[in-house]
C-alpha cells in the first residue's frame, strides 16, 4: 500500500499522508483477513477543490472536455454534498484502485473512508458484473486517452469544437441505452459481428499504443482492406437490440443540414461514439450495483471501524456520528438499504446453519423445534469463546497456536512484541477466528433473530436436509456450527448478484415491514401523490422497477430498415409504466442526428378522459386508464404521433408484472 | 485546468438553453421560484433521455414514524434511485432539475424584450434623503474618510514646486561679486524657488576662494549642467513629501433626494366551488409572472392577496393559490376589502396601485353592474384588470368579464383578459401590461 502525495510542497498533505500510512496498510491487511480480496488501493490526499473536481469527473483526474463536468462541479460546490461537504469517499474502479482523501477531514473520518474504500475495491475486483467490462479495467488510462482524443478533435480546425460538443450531447442522451447485461465488446464485433470495420481496427490499433512503425509494418492498408472485404452487414436486428449505441455505430448515419440528406459518419464521429459507448459500459456496473456496493462498503466499514476498533477510543464517537449521518440521509438511501440487506443475509444464513444443526439432533423436528429448543440458551452457547472475544497482551499465552482460529505465525510475532496487540488484536486470528469473534447471531442487536424463525422457515430447511439425526444433544450440534457460514454466503452473493437480483432475492417481507416502506403513486382523483400500499409484494415490485435497467424504460431497436426506407424503428418494452412522452420526443430528435434518416418509436400510452376523472373523483376511486399503441416519429422537421393498432404493440406489452399498486377501492 | 473550461461551457450552455420565457410561463414549474428569485428551468442542461412518466411510475417511500395509511398524501415524491444526479455518485451525472436563476429585474427586462413591452414605473411623491456615494469633500472629518490620495498628490505638487537644483544654485553663489542678495534676485528671474535664508546659509559654507570661481552667471551656466526636478526625482527618488494640514480633504457622502417607486399589487381570486383545479392553475400562471414583473420594475413592491367566495378575506401568499371553498360568488366583496386595505395602508399619493382580479366570470346577479363597477371607479389605480379563466369556454351565467369590458370600453386603466388554456397566458399578460403601458400619461404621478 503506498501513499502518494500529489504536491510535495504541501506540508499539511504530507503530514497527513504520513499519519495515514499505518491505518491504510492495516486496513488493507484486516480486509484480507476478513476474507475480502480487494484491488490494491492507492491513496491520495487532496484539498477541497481537488476533491470537488474529482467528484465532478466521476472519480478520475482526466476526462474529456464537456460542460456536464462543469455542471457537476457547480452543483457539488453549491450543495456541499451531504455530510456538509465532509468525509466524502471517492474511489474509482481500477486496478490498482485510486482513492482520494480530503485533506481537511478528521483522522476518524479518514479511517472510515479508508475502510469503506477497501471494501469497494473488493467489490470492484470480485463482482462479476464488473468483470463484464474486462478483467482489468485500466480505467484511468482509458479515460485519459479518450480525453486526449476528444481534445484533439475539438482543436482540429476542420471539425469545430461546437460540432464535437453537439455530437457528444447526442450520444450522451443514449448513454443508458446499452446492453449492460452482456459483456462489453467493441461495436465492430457487435451483434452482426461478421462485418469488421477497417476504421474500428484502426481505432483499436490506436488504443494499443503501438508505434507508428509497427502499425505500418504489420497492419498496413492492404491488411485493413482485406479485413473489410467480408460480407455486407445485415441491417435488421434479428432480435430486438438493446445496445442502441452499438447499433448506431454499425448502421447510423449523420445528417447533413445543408445538403439535407444522410451522410456517412465522419471518422471522428464514429470514434467519439464508440469511446462514449465504451465509457457507458465501463460505468454501467457501478450503476447496476449501487445498493449492493454501498451496502457492502458500509457493512465492512462498520465492522472494521466499530467492532475492530479501527477508530481509536477518542475517535469512536466522532465516527458513530459520521455513520449515523450517512445512514440517515433521507429518501431511499442505498447505504442503509444495502447495509441492512447484507446484515439480513448474514443473519439468515447463520440462522439457517444453526437450525440445520439443531434439526439433526435426536428428537428435534421442524414441528417441535420451537417448543423443545431454548433459543436463549442456544444464543449463549453460540457466543464467541472468551479467548477469541477479548485479546490483550496478557491473554496471548492462553492462545493455542494449533487452534485453526489462531494465526500461529502472527501469534509468534505478537509474543515477540513485534505487534501492537492493543491496537490490532485481530492480527493473531485467522479468518475462522474473526468469524467467530464477529458472529452475527451473538450480537446484542440480533438477539431474538433465532427465536423469530417461523415454522415455514424450519419446514423449508428440513425439506432439504438429508442425514438428520446425527447429534445426541443440542450442545454437540452447536459445537459443529460453522461460524463462517454468513460471511461465506455474503462473498458468494457479492460475486454474482447485481441490485436487481439482490433485491429480488433478499428483500423480505420481514425487512419491508420492519422498515416501514410503502409505495406511492400519482392519483388523478386527488391530483397528488398518495400512499398506495404497504404490502410487501407491492413495495418490492416498485423497488425493482427502479433498479431494473437503471430505473429507465427499456428501449430496443426493432428494425433498421423500417418502411423499407432505411428508417429506424425503436420499441419501448412496456411494463405497465408509461414513457415520458415529452422527453421521448426530445430524445428521438437526438436519435435522428445519429441515424440521419427518420426515426420512429413504438410505445403504449395510458389515456384517461376528463369525464372519467370527474366521475372517479365523485366516487372516490381511480379512473381506469385505457392502454393504446402509439408511434412517435421524427423526420428531421417535425414530430408526429399516430395511433397504432393493438396488434402492432402487443409484443411490447408485459404480461407478467403489474407495477400498478393502487388499491381497487380508492380513498373509500 | 480542464474543469474551469467545463464550468464556463456549462454556464454558456445554461444561458443559451434556458427555457424560453413564454414557454416557461405557460407550462413551466412556477413553484420552484421565490418571490425575489425567479427560477427558470434550463432546458437542455438535463439532456433528454428515455425515461418513465414520473406520475405513472410512482415510487417507494420510507415512513418516518410507522407506515402511513393507504390514501395519505405524500407530498413531493422522494428522490428515487432511478433519478439521476441525486446522489452525486461517480458515473451518475445529468440532472432533471436545473434552474437558471434570475432576479425579478432580469425577469422584467426579459419579458419586456419578449413581449415588446416597456413599462416605465412612475415615481410617487415619496421623497427620501439617502446618503449617496462619498463624493463630496470637506476640510474636516474622521480620519477614516481622509482622502489620502488627494493629500499625497497635493504634497507632491508642493514638493515639485519647492524643489530646485541645489548644486546648480550653489554654483551660482560662486559667481564673483554676487552675494546671496544678488543670487536671490537672479534666481527669481530664473524661476528657481529658493529662499533667501537658504542662500545665506549656503554662502556662509563657501570658502573665500570658492566665492570667485566664476566670472559671471553666463560663464557658470555654460559650464554647469542643470538638472530638472523631474529628472532628479527619477534618479534619486522622493525622500520626503511635505504633507500640509491645508491640503487635507475628507470625503463626505452626497445627499440624494430620491423618489422611490413604490407599488402595491392587489391579487384577488375567486375561490368558490366553481373554481376547479384547471381554473385555479390558470390564475396562478397569470398572476405569478405579473407579480414578478412588477417586483422587477419597481423599487419596492408589496402584495395584498384577497380570496373571496360570497365573502372576502385577506390571505398569505402561500395559501392564496391553494384555497378552495364552497359557497357562492360575490366579487364586490373582494373590491370592498381591497378598497379598505388600500385606503388604510397604501394611499394613492404614495403608491402605485395595481388591482388584479381573476375568476371564472360567475357572479351574483347584478353584483357586477351595481357594485363592482362603481367600486372599480372609486379605487384609483394605475391599472385594474380582470382575468377570466374558463378552461372549457363560457358558462352561461359567467358574464362578469364581458360586463366590465362593456362598461369600461377602451378606458386606459382597465384591462380584461380571457384565459382558457395555458397557451393564452402570455397573451393575457401582454394585454394586461400593455394596457397600463398606454395609460402612462393619464395616471397622476
Amino acid at each position: 500500500m503506498s501513499k502518494v502525495n500529489r504536491d510535495t510542497d504541501r506540508i499539511e498533505a504530507k503530514r497527513q499522508a504520513t499519519s495515514l500510512e499505518e491505518p491504510a496498510s492495516e486496513a488493507g491487511a484486516l480486509t484480507r483477513k476478513l476474507g475480502l480480496d480487494p484491488y490494491e488501493v492507492k491513496y491520495w490526499i487532496v484539498d477541497y477543490d481537488e476533491m470537488n473536481q474529482l467528484i465532478a469527473y466521476g472519480g478520475f483526474q482526466e476526462r474529456y472536455p464537456h460542460w456536464r463536468w462543469g455542471m457537476a462541479y457547480d452543483r457539488q460546490q453549491k450543495q456541499n454534498q451531504f455530510l456538509g461537504g465532509k468525509a466524502f469517499e471517492i474511489v474509482n474502479n481500477d486496478d490498482p484502485a485510486h482513492a482520494f482523501l480530503q485533506e481537511s477531514n478528521d483522522v476518524a473520518d479518514q479511517k472510515a473512508v479508508i475502510t469503506h474504500v477497501e471494501a469497494h475495491a473488493d467489490f470492484f475486483a470480485n463482482n462479476e458484473w464488473f468483470g463484464m467490462f474486462g478483467d482489468r479495467p485500466e480505467a484511468a488510462a482509458m479515460l485519459a486517452r479518450h480525453a486526449e482524443r476528444i481534445e484533439e478533435y475539438m482543436a482540429d480546425p476542420e471539425i469545430s469544437r461546437a460540432n464535437v460538443e453537439r455530437w457528444i450531447d447526442h450520444v450522451l442522451c443514449l448513454e443508458d441505452n446499452v446492453d449492460q447485461h452482456t459483456a462489453f465488446g467493441e461495436s465492430s464485433v457487435g451483434e452482426e459481428g461478421e462485418s469488421v470495420d477497417a476504421e474500428a481496427i484502426a481505432d483499436r490499433l490506436g488504443d494499443l499504443d503501438l508505434s507508428q512503425d509497427v502499425v505500418r509494418e504489420v497492419f498496413d492498408e492492404e491488411w485493413l482492406d482485406a479485413q473489410n472485404e467480408e460480407g455486407e452487414a445485415v441491417s435488421i436486428p434479428s432480435e430486438p437490440e438493446e445496445d442502441l449505441l452499438g447499433f448506431l455505430w454499425r448502421h447510423g448515419m449523420a445528417y447533413d443540414e445543408e445538403a439535407e440528406k444522410a451522410t456517412d459518419y465522419e471518422s471522428w464521429q464514429r470514434d467519439v461514439l464508440e469511446l462514449l459507448r465504451r465509457e457507458a459500459y465501463y460505468f454501467a456496473p457501478q450503476k447496476m450495483t449501487k445498493v449492493m456496493n454501498e451496502g457492502w462498503a458500509a457493512y465492512w466499514e462498520s465492522m472494521m471501524m466499530g467492532e475492530e476498533n479501527f477508530a481509536g477510543a477518542n475517535e469512536f464517537l466522532h465516527y458513530a456520528d459520521h455513520q449515523a449521518r450517512v445512514l440517515a440521509s433521507p429518501g431511499l438511501n442505498p447505504y442503509k438499504l444495502g447495509k441492512e440487506l447484507w446484515e439480513y443475509i448474514e443473519n439468515s444464513t447463520n440462522r439457517r446453519e444453526v437450525i440445520e444443526r439443531l434439526l439433526r439432533v435426536e428428537g428435534i423436528s421442524w414441528r417441535n423445534i420451537k417448543e423443545v429448543v431454548d433459543f436463549e440458551a442456544v444464543g449463549e452457547i453460540l457466543e464467541p469463546a472468551p479467548e477469541i472475544n477479548s485479546i490483550t497482551p496478557e491473554t496471548l499465552d492462553e492462545l493455542d497456536p494449533e487452534d485453526p482460529r489462531i494465526d500461529s505465525e502472527a501469534l509468534g510475532r505478537a509474543k515477540a512484541g513485534e505487534t501492537d496487540i492493543e491496537a490490532y488484536p485481530w492480527k493473531v486470528l485467522t479468518y475462522e477466528g474473526l468469524a467467530e469473534r464477529h458472529y452475527s447471531l451473538a450480537k446484542p442487536q440480533n438477539r431474538g433473530f433465532l427465536a423469530r424463525t417461523t415454522l415455514e422457515e424450519t419446514e423449508r430447511i428440513s425439506r432439504y436436509l438429508f442425514d438428520d439425526a446425527r447429534y445426541s444433544d443440542v450442545e454437540t450440534a452447536l459445537a459443529d456450527v460453522e461460524y463462517t457460514a454468513g460471511w461465506e454466503r455474503m462473498t458468494e452473493i457479492r460475486a454474482s448478484h447485481n441490485d436487481v437480483t439482490f433485491l429480488d432475492e433478499f428483500l423480505t417481507e420481514e425487512f419491508i415491514e420492519a422498515n416501514d416502506y410503502f409505495t406511492y403513486e400519482y392519483t388523478r382523483a386527488t391530483g397528488d401523490y398518495r400512499v398506495t400500499s404497504d404490502d410487501y409484494e407491492d413495495v418490492k415490485k416498485k423497488l425493482m422497477l427502479q433498479f431494473t435497467n437503471f430505473g429507465k424504460p427499456t428501449i430496443a431497436v426493432y428494425d433498421g430498415n423500417y418502411n423499407n426506407r432505411n428508417e429506424l424503428l425503436l420499441g419501448h418494452q412496456y411494463n405497465g409504466v408509461a414513457l415520458n412522452l415529452q422527453t421521448a420526443r426530445e430524445t428521438l430528435k437526438r436519435v435522428f442526428s445519429l441515424w440521419g434518416r427518420p426515426v420512429n418509436l413504438m410505445t403504449i400510452v395510458k389515456e384517461v378522459n376528463e369525464h372519467d376523472v370527474e366521475v372517479a373523483k365523485r366516487r372516490s376511486r381511480e379512473p381506469e386508464p385505457e392502454e393504446r399503441g402509439k408511434l412517435l416519429r421524427y423526420d428531421g422537421e417535425e414530430t408526429t404521433i399516430e395511433d397504432l393498432a393493438w396488434e402492432e404493440v402487443e409484443d411490447l406489452a408485459a404480461t407478467d408484472v403489474d407495477y400498478d399498486t393502487k388499491p381497487d377501492e380508492w380513498l373509500a | 485546468m480542464g474543469l474551469r473550461e467545463d464550468l464556463e461551457r456549462y454556464k454558456a450552455v445554461g444561458e443559451r438553453q434556458r427555457q424560453d420565457l413564454a414557454e416557461f410561463i405557460q407550462y413551466g414549474d412556477l413553484g420552484q421560484s421565490l418571490p425575489g428569485e425567479v427560477k427558470v428551468p434550463i432546458k437542455i442542461v438535463s439532456l433528454p433521455e428515455f425515461e418513465y412518466d414520473q406520475r405513472d411510475r410512482g415510487g417507494v417511500g420510507k415512513g418516518g414514524d410507522g407506515t402511513p395509511d393507504v390514501g395519505d398524501p405524500v407530498g413531493q415524491p422522494q428522490p428515487q434511485p432511478g433519478d439521476d444526479g441525486e446522489e452525486g455518485d461517480p458515473g451518475e451525472e445529468g440532472a432533471d432539475h436545473e434552474y437558471y436563476q434570475m432576479d425579478p429585474e432580469e425577469f422584467a427586462a426579459e419579458l419586456d424584450e419578449e413581449l415588446g413591452l416597456d413599462l416605465e414605473p412612475k415615481g410617487k411623491q415619496v421623497i427620501e434623503e439617502t446618503e449617496g456615494d462619498f463624493t463630496d469633500v470637506t476640510r474636516t472629518g474622521p480620519t477614516s474618510t481622509l482622502n489620502f490620495e488627494g493629500l499625497f498628490k497635493k504634497g507632491l505638487k508642493r514638493k515639485l514646486a519647492m524643489d530646485f537644483d541645489r548644486e546648480f544654485v550653489r554654483e551660482a553663489l560662486k559667481v564673483a561679486d554676487m552675494g546671496p542678495a544678488g543670487v536671490f534676485e537672479w534666481a527669481r528671474g530664473e524661476g528657481i524657488p529658493v529662499s533667501r535664508a537658504w542662500l545665506e546659509d549656503a554662502y556662509e559654507e563657501l570658502s573665500t576662494d570658492e566665492r570667485t570661481t566664476w566670472e559671471s552667471f553666463e560663464a557658470m551656466e555654460s559650464e554647469v549642467e542643470r538638472t530638472s526636478t523631474a529628472d532628479r526625482i527619477r534618479r534619486e527618488g522622493i525622500d520626503h513629501v511635505p504633507f500640509r494640514r491645508e491640503d487635507e480633504r475628507y470625503r463626505y457622502p452626497e445627499i440624494i433626494e430620491e423618489k422611490e417607486k413604490n407599488v402595491v399589487v392587489v391579487n384577488i381570486r375567486d375561490v368558490s366551488g366553481s373554481m376547479r383545479e384547471k381554473k385555479r392553475e390558470l390564475v396562478e400562471r397569470t398572476f405569478t409572472p405579473l407579480d414578478w414583473y412588477l417586483t422587477g420594475k419597481y423599487d419596492h413592491a408589496e402584495f395584498v392577496y384577497i380570496a373571496h367566495d360570497a365573502e372576502a378575506w385577506e390571505v398569505e401568499r402561500e395559501d392564496f393559490f391553494g384555497i378552495r371553498s364552497g359557497g357562492g360568488t360575490k366579487i364586490s366583496s373582494a373590491y370592498e376589502l381591497a378598497k379598505a386595505v388600500l385606503e388604510e395602508q397604501y394611499p394613492w399619493s404614495d403608491w402605485n396601485r395595481y388591482v388584479f382580479a381573476a375568476g371564472d366570470s360567475e357572479n351574483s346577479s347584478n353584483d357586477t353592474d351595481e357594485r363592482v363597477i362603481p367600486l372599480m371607479e372609486q379605487i384609483p389605480a394605475n391599472l385594474h384588470a380582470y382575468v377570466e379563466t374558463q378552461p372549457s369556454g363560457n358558462a352561461i351565467n359567467a358574464t362578469h368579464a364581458e360586463e366590465v369590458e362593456r362598461h369600461f370600453g377602451n378606458r386606459e386603466n382597465v384591462a380584461v383578459a380571457y384565459v382558457s388554456d395555458p397557451e393564452d397566458v402570455v397573451e393575457a399578460i401582454y394585454t394586461v401590461l400593455s394596457t397600463e403601458d398606454s395609460a402612462e400619461e393619464e395616471v397622476p404621478a
